[in-house]
């Protein structure tokens, strides 16, 4: 059995999506961790604010965490639509 | 795992058009619209000075969100509260419905979440516009120069974009990471742990992003 265009297209594609998350992962990793660094040094000299530290740091993360949904997407739409 | 690719459509020809409905979202989302009225009406049925139940739920939620709206509204357009409040109740409803063996979140499909991105930025602007005038809210968009009119308009649209896409996109990876793994350990031991994870806390989490983002548009526009 030989190798096709079509197969070829279906392992650039999955290759495609490994790269994609991969890469599109570090940006919100580094980006989280930061935030949560800050966040703990700044209960650690004022932990009387820490519920409203900690919703603010959620949110935070959250907005951060984008690109690394939209390398998600990315990848979804190559692995079950390319 | 041929949950992903197989999705139940109904389709409906009308006037030459074929129209199709995701039947399980559409399904989903009179689920949660029914389990919400029903709440409304148990919390506001008999309003008493000592709250039973269902009215004392309804005062947490209602109290939990008086405080940040307050902070993010001026006196004149307090009225979002309702609005911003409903959000939250539909979109938390929505994502953690999925620990409900049977149910799926509504949440999941793209069209559910574009359409309350699109649904918060038209009343984001149009609040705008009542607020300022629509002269002072035109003029928004030449600062700090006449020619950054195009960058100002494509930041308010990626506004929209990137708020239903983060709701989608953290729901359906949490759907698929479920999935996934439930299918590597033949639903052994880790699903509960996995859909206490994705479904409760990243799912409240997100429906307060969610709804704390759509304040801040409206703020944004009406200061």
């Amino acid at each position: 059995m030989g190798i096709e265009g079509a197969d070829l297209i279906r392992a650039a594609a999955l290759m495609g999506a490994g790269i994609a998350m991969g890469l599109g992962a570090i940006g919100p990793g580094v980006g989280e961790g930061y935030a949560a660094g800050k966040a703990c040094e700044a209960i650690g000299r004022n932990p009387q604010q820490a519920g409203l530290l900690t919703r603010t740091m959620l949110v935070g993360q959250a907005v951060s965490e984008s690109t690394g949904i939209y390398s998600l997407v990315v990848a979804l739409l190559l692995i079950f639509v390319v | 795992m041929g949950e992903l690719t197989n999705i139940p459509q109904w389709t409906w020809e009308v006037a030459g058009y074929r129209l199709v409905f995701n039947s399980e979202t559409l399904i989903m989302s009179w689920v949660v619209m029914g389990a919400l009225i029903v709440f409304g009406v148990l919390s506001t049925r008999k309003l008493s000075f000592i709250p039973g139940t269902a009215q004392t739920l309804g005062e947490v939620m209602v109290t939990a969100f008086e405080g940040l709206v307050n902070d993010a509204l001026d006196e004149r357009n307090r009225k979002y509260f309702p609005l911003v409040i409903s959000v939250f109740m539909f979109v938390w409803l929505s994502n953690i419905l999925g620990i409900f063996p049977g149910l799926s979140e509504p949440t999941k499909d793209l069209n559910t979440t574009l359409g309350f991105g699109i649904l918060g930025f038209i009343i984001a602007h149009y609040a705008g516009i009542r607020t300022k005038g629509f002269k002072k809210y035109a003029l928004e968009y030449v600062q700090p120069m006449f020619f950054m009119a195009p960058l100002n308009i494509i930041g308010e649209l990626s506004k929209v974009v990137s708020i239903s896409f983060r709701l989608y996109g953290n729901i359906m990876g949490g759907f698929i990471i479920i999935m996934v793994v439930s299918d590597l350990v033949y639903s052994l031991v880790l699903p509960p742990f996995l859909n206490a994870f994705f479904g409760l806390f990243v799912g409240t989490i997100q429906a307060f992003v969610f709804t704390m983002l759509t304040l801040v548009y409206i703020s944004v526009q009406t200061k």
